[in-house]
């Protein structure tokens, strides 16, 4: 690979660095998703998303996408709830990402099980 | 003694009853009943493919009664999906008890 032909090359190593550095296997902030959680979130779902009460769904350890997914639908109204919609209304994209990274990083949580 | 045998016999029916199926579901009736969620939920990482791509959610874990309230509002077309409607509306209240117990128990 000819360095001084692919000028497109420092931009990719950058990037590659910038992704590495991030360490983010997540699109969220977790630190920002666990401040915006005890704000929002916590009084039903617990503060780590291991909630007791049978009524709200365990969030800990959900995959990110699905949370999302979930939060989108509460906010365009695809699901129904009086509670979750006027949760998801106050929550931006970006505080969406960041409580679904922090919910979703649990290590103690929901599994696939077969 | 009679009458502590016949509280004894009372009791123990009782709670030999409290173990019995019912309404709150039998994780062992459970797991034999599951045959159509492994091929999505049993699966890890799998994505659905339509009508948007995201993971189909982890359950192991997930409290029962929150999953008897999502299967219905599958079932009755209050959470839109088609995979997931035709499925719940396959299901009895009794296999959505059971298959609730049994993913409840997870982590």
């Amino acid at each position: 690979m000819k360095m001084t032909k692919l000028p497109m090359t420092k931009w990719f190593l950058l990037a590659a660095a910038a992704a590495v550095s991030c360490g983010a296997a997540y699109a969220g902030d977790q630190e920002a998703g666990k401040k915006k959680a005890a704000e929002v979130c916590v009084t039903c779902h617990g503060a780590d998303g291991n909630n007791a009460n049978p009524q709200f769904p365990r969030l800990a350890g959900q995959h990110e996408d699905y949370i999302l997914h979930a939060l989108h639908d509460y906010k365009s109204g695809a699901r129904k709830d009086p509670v979750m919609g006027a949760m998801a209304a106050s929550l931006s994209p970006e505080d969406m990402e960041n409580v679904a990274a922090w919910f979703s990083s649990q290590t103690t949580g929901l599994i696939t099980k077969r | 003694m009679k009458r502590h045998a016949a509280s004894a016999l009372l009791v123990s029916f009782l709670l030999s009853a409290a173990g019995m199926a019912n309404a709150a579901g039998d994780a062992a009736a459970g797991q034999k009943k599951n045959a159509l969620c492994i091929g999505c939920h049993g699966i890890p990482g799998y994505k659905t493919a339509y009508p948007e791509v995201y993971s189909v959610p982890k359950l192991g874990g997930q409290h029962a009664e929150y999953i008897v309230k999502a299967l219905g509002e599958y079932k009755s077309g209050a959470r839109s999906h088609p995979s997931m409607h035709a499925i719940a509306a396959g299901l009895t209240e009794q296999d959505m008890a059971d298959l609730a117990a049994y993913y409840s128990l997870g982590n």
